[in-house]
């Protein structure tokens, strides 16, 4: 495109202006974005330590040495199944909710900015609010059950239950934005759309089936991509409700904890090398779950779309 | 709902179920979501013993004492300059470098404009930049300073994307225009892009500030010193400290929840704008 703002040394300038912001980028993420692989295939400790390049034993230890490799397994098993419940639950309740708010309703406004509210608080106040909440034994829901005769530890409970939990806040927390990306998806569809199948006599349930569902396959791509991804990677809020317990563990936890340990504070036991393993092994989960989805509904969109 | 008839009348239009059940629904989400943050004001305004005893009964003594203790005890106007500091510094310096990467790439104002977009673009497939980046940051003898943990938060790939794209609808005769009128591009940019992709800019400030403040897995990295702590890791802290005082804690959490929600109101329509300006590229 031709440039209007002068000629000769001038021409520098959008060049000289652009620098710092792609510097930046270069220097704080893309470059240590792309030395992870490099890291993982050394015994990393802290910086100024004698660092050895020891091929592929990272990985090898990862998955296949020992107990803690059976552990690992467990972790990606975990992280597996923490992001089929979270990306189904909340996608398939962010869509019944964006529905049902879509209707021409009374203080639909409201209950909107009240679903979506969560996200502005950060995982630290999400997940305080709802450890007192779910305080064992005298804490408040605990109480609530008990009147029924239900007793439950919550997150002080057996993993298996104090896991559960945290499937329940993530969504709890995360609910808001699938159901807003539903609802711009909704927005789209003309009324005249559903005027034509009703007059067609179509049931509610048929005009979803036949009309909605499919005119809103852009949102549902975006919210399976997105919920996908962003629950394989999640684990804030297993840091502030849980802490490192053992046996609730997801595999972006276990690369915090491996890499810094779970105290805070530096220590040379730090596996860096082995983490940036780690995280590559949590890059490829990514990817391949990534790819495989994205190859599924560009199936599915041409099919619909013809 | 045994009296339809009557309701009818009075209403002068039939009843619809449909919107019975849509608020029924509605409803019950809504407790889900306020449930909690109602048990928190309710704990907070009462006293230790008495929440012992029983927690679901409504609070009768009206402890505001917590609240004035939280923020005594919390250290809590430290931690809140820290991440006002950290927000406005890692904001300020991640937009005015990415109004100049965005509009020249936008526009092809440089060459490989297309590669460079591309760059940001892969960003968000790569594997974490965690471990390099310590390495990096101590390496450099930034660990557990206040500048090298603003440096962590002045990119945002999909912030530099947002720009690109609402860039893109501005028309490009305004360029030489306002070149034929003598103005610089350094004057161009700020004083007459700036302006026109507002909309665009404030979304992704909001969305990145919001980024900074929540942060927690940062600060409990890079930061060790108490001193430097923002009030994410503050608030742990004080939770490890007070843990079993849940009245206290609650009002700690308080504190800092209400002035969020606030904002919330205010700002909301940009995160909308910032979710669904991503999902609408796919």
């Amino acid at each position: 495109m031709t440039y209007h703002f002068g000629r000769g040394w001038s021409r520098s300038i959008p060049y000289l202006l652009l620098l710092p912001g792609v510097l930046f980028y270069l220097i704080i993420a893309l470059g240590p974005s792309v030395a992870t692989m490099v890291y993982s295939f050394t015994n990393a400790t802290l910086p100024g330590a004698p660092v050895r390049w020891i091929g592929v034993e990272n990985y090898k230890e990862f998955l296949f040495m020992g107990q803690a490799s059976v552990d690992n397994i467990a972790v990606l098993g975990r992280t597996l199944i923490f992001c089929f419940f979270v990306t189904t639950i909340q996608f398939a309740v962010g869509l019944f909710v964006a529905v049902i708010i879509n209707q021409k309703l009374a203080g639909r406004n409201i209950f909107r900015t009240l679903y979506f509210m969560p996200v502005i608080l950060g995982a630290v106040i999400q997940g305080l609010i709802w450890s007192l909440f779910l305080y064992p034994v005298t804490g408040p829901l605990a109480k609530l059950l008990g009147l029924f005769g239900i007793q439950a530890l919550f997150l002080g409970g057996q993993p298996n239950e104090a896991f559960a939990w945290v499937i329940v806040v993530q969504i709890w927390a995360n609910m808001g934005t699938t159901m807003i990306i539903f609802l711009s998806g909704l927005q789209t569809i003309g009324v005249e759309m559903y005027e034509a199948a009703t007059i067609d006599g179509a049931n509610p349930w048929q005009v979803f089936t036949n009309v909605t569902w499919p005119l809103l396959t852009p949102s549902v791509n975006t919210n399976l991509t997105l919920n996908i991804i962003g629950s394989l990677q999640a684990w804030q809020l297993f840091l502030v409700l849980l802490g490192y317990k053992p046996g609730t563990q997801v595999l972006g936890y276990l690369i915090y904890a491996t890499g810094f340990g779970t105290s805070g504070g530096v220590s040379a036991s730090f596996r860096q090398g082995y983490a940036a393993a780690a995280s590559i092994v949590l890059f490829l989960l990514v990817l391949v779950i990534g790819m495989a989805v994205q190859n599924i509904l560009r199936r599915r969109e041409a099919r619909i779309m013809g | 709902m045994n009296t339809p008839l009557s309701l009818n009348r009075i209403a002068g239009r039939r009843i619809s179920w449909g919107k019975i059940a849509s608020y029924t629904i509605l409803v019950l989400f809504a407790i889900i979501y306020l449930g909690p943050l109602l048990m928190l004001v309710n704990t907070s305004l009462k006293t230790t013993p008495s929440f012992m005893k029983d927690p679901l009964a409504f609070a009768s003594e009206f402890q505001v004492q917590n609240f004035v203790d939280a923020w005594n005890k919390a250290n809590f106007p430290k931690y809140l300059v820290n991440s006002l500091l950290y927000t406005v510094a890692g904001t300020v310096v991640f937009i005015m470098t990415a109004v100049f990467v965005a509009f020249p790439v936008a526009r092809n104002y440089v060459k490989y404009s297309g590669w460079i977009l591309t760059l940001f673009v892969v960003a968000l497939f790569l594997p974490p930049a965690l471990i390099p980046q310590f390495q990096l940051i101590r390496g450099l003898g930034l660990y557990n300073t206040q500048f090298g943990y603003i440096m962590l938060f002045v990119v945002n790939p999909i912030g530099i994307v947002i720009l690109v794209n609402y860039i893109k609808t501005v028309p490009k005769e305004l360029d030489e225009a306002a070149a034929l009128d003598g103005c610089g591009y350094f004057q161009f940019v700020l004083r007459i892009v700036l302006p026109l992709i507002q909309p665009a800019v404030a979304t992704v400030i909001v969305l990145h500030a919001i980024g900074i403040w929540n942060e927690i897995i940062m600060p409990t990295i890079y930061l060790t010193n108490k001193e430097f702590y923002p009030i994410t890791r503050g608030l742990i802290v004080f939770t490890g400290v007070y843990g079993s005082n849940w009245p206290l804690l609650a009002a700690a959490v308080l504190i800092l929840t209400f002035p969020m929600l606030v904002l919330f109101l205010f700002l909301q329509r940009y995160i909308v704008a910032g979710l669904t300006a991503g999902s609408v590229k796919g």
